[in-house]
């Protein structure tokens, strides 16, 4: 029998409960006595590893950051939809290297994730680097490779206003790797 | 109200259409992608958010908004994988030559 | 309105075959796995817009969630088998 350590194990329990509302949608009290156990059980089996450890300060600032990585989204994809509907395509595709200092593996996810997000920008290698020659992989831990379309989308992520706006969301949180 | 749904639904049709002839048009694997992105991104934002107003208030608008955040976070992660397993097969970009 | 949504279901069909004749046409496995991904986006959009249409939205919304669960992992499972095969 494994020892159940958790302490958040009920916020954990409420967590999947609200979900299960939100999917289920219907209020007689089977349902919710059904999702109630259910729940509580997948909360308990779960409670041997991955603390969970609820940070409302975090989620709020990620929150807060959404609307301003939509407002990006929607000018890249103006951006992009003018070159492809340009007759003559005047891509030039190139694979960049961004450095980045954040130093934590969240905020690297988060940027990862706000790179692909938008288009014109994929995130192909987070812990790796290119050696030009062959194209072979080398390991590096503190840049990403990112495949642009063209120079003003890269231009976008070299400058490093996203990386700052992440580390604003991330300042609160103590340094970990 | 509908006109507003309306107007959504035909801009994120737009952006659709854009990223078929994108997927047409764009000469390989890793241009292609951007192309898909923006379908992910902006078009199914769009044509979405048009359906849950045309909806109105109620509760299938939550699990509409459910469905738009799964789309938000599990779309990247797809896109990185097969573009990382692109890269790490062997396969080179496209450049444009130097004319 | 009706015949409205009905016009954005059939631009919607045409698109996937757009998407379809990339998939079967695509010069790189990549391209066939990155089509299908669009094509699942946009059944996705399609399955919402039919339960708008059918006014069933409750029912056909939760069959949109389990499509996009199983695109993902099928997804993924097929893009870790290809980056440990290698170009076939």
């Amino acid at each position: 029998m494994r020892p159940v350590s958790s302490e958040f194990l009920v916020l954990k329990a409420t967590a999947l409960f609200v979900l299960w509302v939100l999917l289920s949608g219907s209020f007689d009290w089977i349902h919710l006595v059904l999702g109630g156990v259910l729940s509580f059980t997948v909360a308990w089996i779960n409670s041997g590893h991955s603390p969970f450890v609820p940070k409302f300060r975090l989620w709020g600032n990620i929150l807060l950051y959404l609307p301003w990585l939509f407002l990006k989204i929607v000018q890249a994809s103006l951006h992009m939809s003018k070159l492809i509907l340009n007759p003559a395509l005047p891509i030039d595709p190139r694979l960049i290297r961004v450095e980045t200092k954040l130093g934590r593996r969240a905020a690297v996810v988060l940027l990862g994730n706000s790179i692909t997000l938008t288009p014109g920008t994929i995130t192909a290698e987070i812990d790796h680097d290119i050696v030009p020659e062959g194209l072979a992989i080398a390991p590096d831990p503190d840049a990403l490779l990112v495949h642009a379309i063209d120079e003003t989308l890269a231009r976008d992520v070299t400058t490093g206003t996203l990386e700052a706006k992440i580390a604003e969301v991330f300042k609160n949180e103590e340094r970990r790797w | 109200m509908e006109i507003l749904s309306v107007l959504f639904i035909l801009a994120g049709l737009f952006f659709l259409i854009v990223a078929a002839i994108g997927v047409i048009r764009l000469p390989d694997v890793f241009s292609r992608a951007h192309a898909v992105s923006l379908t992910d991104s902006l078009g199914a934002f769009l044509m979405l958010v048009g359906l849950a107003l045309h909806e109105g208030l109620s509760k299938n608008n939550l699990k509409i908004i459910a469905v738009l955040a799964l789309l938000y976070i599990q779309n990247p992660v797809i896109t990185h994988a097969t573009i990382r397993a692109a890269l790490r097969a062997g396969l080179k970009p496209w450049r444009r030559e130097p004319s | 309105m009706k015949i409205f949504f009905f016009v954005v279901l059939l631009v919607l069909a045409i698109l996937i075959g757009v998407y379809l004749y990339r998939v079967l046409q695509g010069p790189t496995i990549f391209d066939r796995v990155l089509g299908l991904n669009g094509i699942s986006t946009k059944a996705i959009i399609l399955l919402v817009l039919m339960g708008v249409v059918f006014e069933r939205v409750d029912m056909f919304i939760d069959i949109s969630t389990g499509y996009a669960l199983l695109n993902l992992v099928g997804a993924l499972a097929v893009a870790k088998y290809l980056e440990q095969k290698g170009l076939p």
